[in-house]
């Protein structure tokens, strides 16, 4: 339970302010990345792709890149915020302060949730700019916002466990980047073999690439509510991993 | 004058399963009391110091500050307890001033209520002038100087200095003395690591003196030098640690 709201709320603050400080390397780059994407996939590729689900392929794919650019965020703010303090020796400043492990955690889900939030909401405007109409703005809205929180927790539980920037850059790489691309971003998993639909049902990102291309599209290759059910839960279980681990205080308090 | 500030009851810290930091260490340090914890480089100071901070976990024993125990009470302790750590730590982002308003907020007083205190702190310590800058275009004595403001920044009753004038110059080191001596008068508790031994000889009332984890020596300075027949309280350290400094 939350006692030190003074404490909560500065750190917050701390934390969203800090993403906001270097906006050149937390807000811009996302949007030019997108922006290549949705050229080269979408405006040199689309003659090429036939619609997918009735959809141009422009438009297919434009879901997919406004989530994969909210969990990069996401991830990459709590994760790097938390290394970045391990290293700098700024944690321990942080750990001795009245403010309890639950605390701690909330206030660096909600610096993270943040950026990935207002990533991708301005992802979200560039669709729009390039012709994407929502069907549902509500649950377009509460899915950028929970995926945010779910890996922003999940980022937390990454930057407390990892001790060097090359650590943190393998678990980017080799799980998080594979995850989002396999989680059907470019293409619809109906295209895929028996077992490559098998393997995406187990993927966390398809759901949430899934929901979104629903609530903005009205199309998707999962059910919209069982899509929704499991990204709460999974939102539930990062943060009781995340809030866990760091009570736990394992490779912070010694 | 009584009151027990910082009670550590058999404190034992063992890492890794093997080697052990501390082992068995008794200390009371009253409330308003100047103390000094001196040993020689891997003695177990820090260890004990971050014990008492809750950044070191225990392997046994117990601490209790102002009678309250660190970990089923840890926002009272904590709140009473300002610590210049040892390591100087590097926040790229905000500058000094802001810097001291999140700290003072974590400690849960608003931006309101402490900026007369920050203003005090920043005039006391000498960065008023470098308040807008950030860490990175700060001297390294001025870190240091920012170090301990953060400590203070919720005034707290308890400071805990580890090893402040590490790396400092002669004049600011003398400014250093004068400023926690004005402190100590303040009626603050004071607990400090140091490797110049001089400056503990200078400030503190009483010395504990630890080697290999334990406590080998503990009283006032003038006590120590009568027991040991010394006359300077380096001579008593090396006598009792049986070690070069700084090895």
């Amino acid at each position: 339970m939350i006692k030190n709201w003074i404490g909560f709320y500065t750190l917050s603050s701390r934390e969203i302010l800090r993403f906001f400080t270097v906006w050149k390397q937390t807000i811009i780059p996302g949007i030019v990345t997108t922006l290549l994407y949705i050229f080269v996939f979408g405006v040199a590729l689309e003659d090429r792709i036939s619609e997918i689900d009735g959809v141009s392929y422009k438009m297919y794919i434009l879901p997919g890149l406004l989530m994969m650019n909210v969990i990069t965020n996401a991830v990459a703010n709590t994760a790097s915020s938390m290394l970045q303090m391990k290293l700098l020796q700024t944690l321990p400043e942080l750990l001795i302060t009245p403010l309890s492990s639950l605390e701690l955690s909330l206030s660096f889900i909600i610096g993270g949730t943040i950026r990935g939030f207002v990533n991708g909401i301005l992802i979200l405007f560039i669709c729009m700019m390039a012709g994407m109409k929502i069907q549902d703005p509500i649950s377009t809205i509460f899915i950028i916002f929970i995926v945010s929180w779910s890996f922003s927790s999940l980022g937390l539980f990454i930057g407390q466990m990892s001790d060097s920037w090359d650590q943190l850059a393998l678990i980017q790489n080799f799980v998080l980047t594979p995850l989002s691309f396999l989680g059907g971003i470019f293409y619809s998993v109906q295209m895929l073999p028996e077992w490559g639909l098998a393997v995406s049902k187990i993927n966390p990102v398809f759901y949430t690439i899934n929901s979104l291309r629903y609530a903005t599209l009205g199309v998707s290759d999962a059910p919209f509510v069982s899509s929704m059910v499991f990204i709460v839960l999974f939102s539930l279980l990062l943060t009781t991993l995340a809030v866990k681990t760091m009570e736990s205080g394992k490779k912070i308090r010694f | 004058m009584n009151e027990i500030a910082i009670y550590i009851n058999n404190l034992h810290k063992k890492y890794d399963e093997i080697v052990y930091a501390v082992q068995g260490i008794d200390l009371s340090i009253r409330k308003g009391e100047f103390y000094g914890l001196l040993g020689p480089n891997g003695a177990g100071k820090s260890t004990t110091i971050n014990a008492i901070t809750s950044l070191v976990k225990p392997t046994e024993g117990n601490i209790k500050v102002f009678d309250r125990d660190i970990v089923s009470d840890f926002r009272y302790t904590r709140s009473k307890i300002g610590i210049s750590p040892q390591e100087i730590s590097n926040d790229w982002f905000f500058p000094v001033e802001q810097l001291l308003y999140f700290q003072a907020g974590f400690y849960g007083i608003t931006r309101k209520d402490a900026k007369e205190r920050i203003d005090f702190i920043l005039n006391k310590v000498g960065l008023y002038d470098h308040k807008d800058k950030k860490m990175r275009q700060l001297s390294g004595g001025m870190k240091r100087r920012l170090q301990i403001a953060r400590a203070l920044a919720h005034d707290p009753d308890i400071l805990i200095l580890d090893e402040p004038t590490a790396g400092v110059d002669v004049a600011l080191r003398h400014d250093l003395w004068n400023f926690l001596q004005e402190l100590h008068k303040e009626g603050k508790t004071i607990l400090l690591t140091t490797h110049y031994i001089d400056e503990a000889e200078l400030l503190c009332e009483r010395v504990g003196i630890i080697n290999s984890g334990k406590l080998v020596a503990e009283d006032t300075v003038s006590n120590l030098k009568e027991l040991t027949n010394k006359s300077k309280l380096e001579d008593v350290f090396l006598e009792l640690t049986g070690r070069e400094l700084n090895d």
